[in-house]
């Protein structure tokens, strides 16, 4: 912040100082960590998935083992839910990779998780009913 | 060039080596071991797009993904 209060005062030139700024803005939304992992997370989507997920900030994996459908939405913890045939959330899960994962490598881990060893994370998983604003 | 990329607070750490580099590539190979010994998963992408779980290390995989062991939230 300092360096930038001294290009302000040195510069004769305001409106390119605002870019500056906005640049200097930009620059460190794109780098920040929740940014660096939704970024991963998009690279690693089905292309069907990515588009869910651009459109509902959340995506659809079928389990590797089951062949059931679940929802995992953008966040970190309990954020795994269990459709049935219709959609509708039968389950809600919560099982997370340890150490305060920004939301989109949560995400990514459970996709993993689920289409490569679906009952194993489920194991783990505590359970809960489905969120009654999610049930509609 | 290959892409070893783990999970962390920060987002991710990304590591990359050259398959052809003798060195580089036992540096992967150490570094696969070790995350893979304290429990991290780690996956790759198949060339259709499928996610698969890798048990050992695969000099040819584009990118692996590492992530810490999974628990009940």
């Amino acid at each position: 912040m300092g360096f930038l209060l001294r290009i302000w005062r040195g510069s004769p030139d305001p409106p390119r100082f605002r870019a500056v700024r906005q640049l200097y803005r930009i620059v460190n939304i794109i780098n920040s960590p929740e940014a660096r992992g939704r970024g991963l997370l998009r690279r690693w989507l089905s292309e069907r998935q990515l588009a869910q997920f651009d459109a509902f900030n959340f995506f659809d994996v079928i389990g590797c083992q089951t062949a059931k459908r679940y929802r995992i939405y953008y966040a970190t913890a309990a954020n795994v839910e269990e459709l049935d045939k219709g959609g509708h959330p039968l389950m809600r899960y919560c099982f997370v990779p340890t150490g305060n994962l920004v939301p989109g490598d949560v995400m990514l881990a459970q996709k993993i998780a689920l289409e490569t060893d679906e009952l194993a994370a489920l194991e783990l998983a505590n359970k809960f009913q489905p969120s009654p604003q999610r049930l509609a | 060039m290959a892409t070893q990329i783990v999970m962390d607070h920060t987002g991710d750490r990304r590591h990359q080596f050259d398959p052809q580099n003798a060195s580089e590539l036992a540096e992967a190979e150490k570094r696969f071991m070790e995350l893979t010994g304290v429990g991290f998963t780690a996956a790759a992408r198949t060339a259709t797009g499928e996610t698969i779980k890798v048990a050992s290390f695969d000099p040819t995989a584009k990118e692996t993904v590492f992530f810490p062991r999974l628990v009940g939230g």
